[in-house]
């Protein structure tokens, strides 16, 4: 039971600051909106009424400006996510840990939405909606079906200290291997045979300016995405606290139950954790 | 309006491959729908939990009947 001067304390905190202390997930999130919605409207004006139709696949190639930026954006934030990681790891932050978790949990959705745009752009130029020879499609696949066990591995884990330890263990090794698996795909295919488009350089003016327009309108839109997250996370948390706060529960043991996703009330629980350290 | 706007732009080589692109385009569209869905969800958790603590604050400052 909480005594008369630490609830006392408790409360003024609760006026003067978050209970999760001073991180606020939710600033900037609508400037952040905002420039998404600009980018994406800018994107697609330039890829439907800008770019020029390619000389093969024709009004198909459209595809492109969707499927390559997904798929760069999907492949940056798995790297990101070991990035993060690796801060945890150090740091021992948990911070750090539900970053990684929200960028990874993120590029997972990217990459699904990378598959699938995939399968329909080769059934409409190659008339097969996936194709095993392919060894681009097939290595993304793997990195996505590794990433798949990301989640499961997190929730067989009880404990949320070993949970995120390992989870960052995961997200690090998984991490290196992405730019490993390009490096190593893009060797064989250029023993295997030639390519069109090897770089963007290869690109035409216009289009590639497109490419870049639409990389930049998806990464913000991955960025946002993310915000959304981190800051939705951040409040249920908070009010987490504020409940047990409220009941008068022992803080020093929360009630948690079984989940995939980071821990956070055990940060921000009581006032003099808050206080002593960084919430989040 | 929109009927002047439309006849500016330059009309589209849809023909057969436009089906694959509006697919593929949509798919984007149903993903980030869907997010926002799971999200407006999640917000509604927490505006429902918001009342109930606020609910129980109320019920805390009630004068007890003597």
């Amino acid at each position: 039971m909480e005594s008369p001067s630490r609830r006392a304390a408790g409360s003024s905190e609760i006026k003067h600051r978050s209970p999760g202390g001073a991180v606020m997930y939710g600033r900037g999130l609508q400037a952040l909106s905002i420039a998404t919605v600009v980018a994406m409207a800018v994107s697609l004006s330039l890829v439907f009424f800008y770019a020029p139709l390619e000389a093969e696949q024709g009004f198909l190639q459209k595809i492109f400006y969707l499927h390559v930026p997904l798929a760069i954006i999907a492949l940056c934030g798995f790297v990101l996510g070991g990035l993060l990681a690796i801060q945890h790891l150090r740091t021992r932050d948990p911070r750090w840990d539900m970053r990684s978790y929200v960028v990874i949990h993120m590029s997972l959705i990217f990459a699904v939405g990378t598959l699938i745009t995939g399968s329909i752009w080769a059934k409409g130029s190659w008339g097969h909606w996936w194709v095993w020879s392919e060894p681009t499609l097939v290595s993304f696949l793997i990195i996505f079906l590794l990433y798949a066990t990301y989640q499961p591995l997190r929730f067989a884990i009880e404990d949320p200290e070993r949970q995120a330890r390992y989870a960052s263990v995961f997200a690090i090794t998984a991490g290196a291997f992405v730019p490993l698996n390009y490096i190593a795909v893009n060797l064989s295919t250029a023993y295997l045979h030639p390519r069109v488009f090897t770089s963007t350089s290869n690109l035409p003016g216009s289009m590639a300016l497109t490419l870049l327009v639409s990389t930049v309108a998806m990464a913000l839109l991955f960025a946002t995405l993310c915000k959304y997250e981190l800051t939705a996370k951040h409040t249920r948390a908070q009010l987490r606290a504020l409940r047990q706060r409220l009941a008068g529960d022992d803080l020093d043991t929360p009630v948690r139950s079984r989940s995939a996703a980071p821990s956070l009330s055990h940060v921000s629980a009581t006032p003099a954790r808050a206080a002593g350290r960084p919430a989040l | 309006m929109a009927g002047a706007v439309l006849a500016e732009v330059p009309a589209l080589p849809l023909h057969t491959a436009g089906k694959y692109v509006a697919g593929a385009y949509i798919v984007l569209f149903v993903l980030v729908l869907i997010y926002v869905a799971i999200m407006a969800i999640r917000l509604s958790r927490i505006e429902r939990d918001l009342g109930e603590l606020l609910s129980e604050l109320d019920e805390r400052q009630e004068p007890t009947p003597r």
